[in-house]
């Protein structure tokens, strides 16, 4: 019994961990209405700023972390300089295909930035765990868990109700007619990148905390898709819920697991739970 | 565009794939080419020109899927590896010969595509594609997990070379010809494919799939058919690498490859058979002078490793999709047929 509370609390703290990546998707589809494949890699980077900044110049926690953000956040905004703002008008196609091609540019200059060694990820939560009575809570994934709940529900309320987020909404519905009611599509996206890329920094921290670290940690970018697909991609609080009834996916039995679920997901419930019903079929 | 003064006179003319004598001479040419070929080369460039060949078939099925019908595909690894694992066990299980279980194993292919394609059936856009994800890691899984006996699991399937008539495919040359052979009827076939009535519904559903649905076009089942069409194409060029490196493993077919094939597509242009052709060329080149050229770089250079050289190449092209997404988003056949079309009406502007 202990052992399947311990289980299903686990799962759920996983789970939440995956919500959090699956953030950094629903963050730039919400706003710019692109579906970033090179996710998994913006953790990675983001994972190999920290380590730069931590481990490999030894800098404490309390300076490297903020600086390793902002580094985040300067990288998110040069992506959005060098491609996105010049496909601004362009096709959605086209720019989901920047994306893949970022992933496979990403993935190139982690390795000639950091190279393909496995490096050993700072300790950013003490490794050991929090027990109360007989169950055993990894700490970072609950300080993790709590962090991504706050995260989740402040994102939501900055998407739902402040000026600034519907603004970047109306951008994700109609590129055009955000531009003609006078919202700045450019802007909008620069600022979607850069949440992307500070949000994967974040999850790269509270995934890789103690752990190893090298350019393959990627996969996780791919596996959360399920998440943000279970939720539907334009429901951030809904994220939260999603990973807590999916603690399989959190579980990770087998990698192909959060697949099925996917396909399962696209085929019975192309919209998710939380998302808006604009998926047509012809 | 035709050139100046040529008309077409009749419905067969007009229907023509090789319009003019040029045409004509420089398709000749370009055959001969390729036959000379392997006796000019040595043996390391005929086994690229061979890689080449058989991501040529790959690429212009994924061509057809997402150039025409306009449908991302993510899994065109998976479809070839469906392929090759395909041929591979009719081959060592019921010792079939090539001539048949490289068709079997594109119909496998193109049955496993199909399934996905199916997914048409209920969603659609990026949607789609985010099954054909599905389908690569379906494909790894079922690979690795299904008894060792079916497809040798993580040992992989090792087979003999393709006989024909007691003699057998084993040396470079006699490989690069068989898979010249094919890859010059799927080249056909596809050209056949994509102006006929379906390669046209593909376009009309790329172009407006409401559109075309009003037009009386089923988009459901055209745009299966592209997934059925595109994941042959990919059994059939994964069952000729079966045969060329005779050993087939998993981690040959990964998504980095689809993404590969993809690259591939983009930079030689969306919705040109020639394009695809084009692309592989192009990308497998770089790809090759970059593991040529690595070592005397990092001769060259030692304080950059041979790592980093791979690396960079990574950079490089992920760097050449991106900018041609940006600046030439028709890719290189496009810029080829302002070239053209411009060469053609010198000295006027139009």
């Amino acid at each position: 019994m202990i052992d399947f509370i311990n289980y299903l609390i686990n799962g759920a703290l996983v789970g939440l961990l995956y919500a959090l990546i699956a953030m950094g998707f629903v963050v730039i589809y919400r706003a710019s209405k692109v579906f970033n494949f090179a996710q998994g890699e913006l953790v990675v980077f983001g994972g190999f700023i920290v380590w730069w900044m931590v481990a490999s110049m030894g800098l404490p926690l309390w300076v490297g972390l903020p600086l390793a953000f902002v580094a985040a956040a300067i990288f998110g905004l040069l992506v959005e300089r060098i491609f996105f703002s010049r496909l601004a008008g362009e096709s959605v196609f086209a720019m989901v295909m920047v994306t893949i091609g970022l992933l496979i540019l990403i993935r190139g200059l982690i390795l000639v930035l950091f190279g393909p060694q496995v490096r050993s990820f700072p300790i950013i939560f003490p490794l050991q765990p929090v027990i109360i009575g007989d169950i055993l809570i990894p700490r970072s994934l609950l300080v993790g868990g709590v962090i991504t709940v706050i995260v989740g529900f402040g994102l939501s309320w900055f998407f739902n109700r402040t000026r600034a987020g519907l603004r970047m909404t109306a951008v994700a519905e109609d590129h055009q007619v955000a531009l003609s009611m006078g919202i700045s599509v450019k802007r909008s996206i620069a600022f979607a990148w850069v949440l992307g890329a500070v949000l994967s920094t974040l999850g790269a921290i509270i995934f890789l905390s103690g752990k190893s670290l090298n350019f393959l940690a990627s996969d996780i970018g791919l596996a959360a898709l399920p998440v943000a697909l279970l939720a539907g991609f334009e429901a951030i609080a809904g994220v939260l819920l999603a990973a807590y009834l999916d603690p399989i996916v959190g579980g990770a039995i087998g990698t192909v697991f959060p697949f099925i679920i996917m396909l399962l997901i696209l085929f019975i419930r192309p919209t998710g739970m939380f998302g808006w019903k604009t998926i047509e079929r012809v | 565009m035709d050139p100046a003064g040529v008309f077409a006179t009749s419905f067969e003319r007009d229907q023509a794939l090789v319009r003019t004598r040029g045409q004509w001479i420089a398709l000749a040419l370009l055959l001969i080419a390729l036959v000379v070929l392997p006796h000019v080369l040595g043996p390391r460039l005929v086994a690229i020109s061979t890689n080449m060949l058989i991501m040529a078939v790959v690429v212009i099925g994924l061509q057809i899927n997402m150039g025409y019908a306009g449908q991302i595909n993510l899994g065109q690894a998976a479809f070839m590896g469906v392929g090759a694992y395909a041929t591979g066990a009719l081959a060592i299980k019921f010792n079939l010969p090539f001539w048949l279980s490289i068709p079997l194993g594109g119909c496998a292919a193109a049955l496993f595509g199909f399934i996905f394609g199916l997914s048409a059936v209920r969603i659609k856009g990026f949607y789609l594609a985010l099954t054909t994800i599905a389908a690569q890691t379906l494909f790894h899984f079922l690979i690795l997990n299904l008894p060792q006996s079916w497809f040798g699991g993580s040992n992989g399937l090792t087979l003999e070379p393709a006989q024909i008539f007691g003699f057998s495919f084993v040396s470079d040359m006699s490989i690069y010809y068989l898979c010249l052979a094919v890859t010059a009827a799927m080249v056909f076939g596809a050209y056949g494919i994509v102006r006929s009535r379906h390669g046209r519904a593909f376009v009309a559903v790329c172009d407006d799939d409401v559109a075309s649905g009003l037009m009386g076009i089923n988009v459901v089942r055209t745009k299966a058919t592209a997934f059925l069409i595109g994941a042959f194409y990919a059994g059939i060029g994964g069952g000729l690498w079966a045969y060329y490196v005779r050993f087939v493993a998993v981690d040959q077919f990964t998504l980095f490859h689809s993404i590969w094939f993809i690259a591939m597509v983009i930079v030689g242009g969306l919705g040109s058979i020639t394009g695809a052709l084009i692309g592989v060329f192009v990308i497998k080149a770089i790809q090759e002078s970059f593991v040529t050229l690595g070592p005397s770089i990092v001769a060259q250079f030692p304080g950059l490793g041979g790592d980093v050289v791979f690396a960079l190449m990574n950079v490089f092209l992920g760097g050449i999709i991106a900018a041609f997404l940006i600046f030439e988003p028709r890719g290189l056949m496009h810029r080829w047929n302002i070239m053209k079309r411009s060469y053609r009406l010198w000295p006027f502007p139009y």
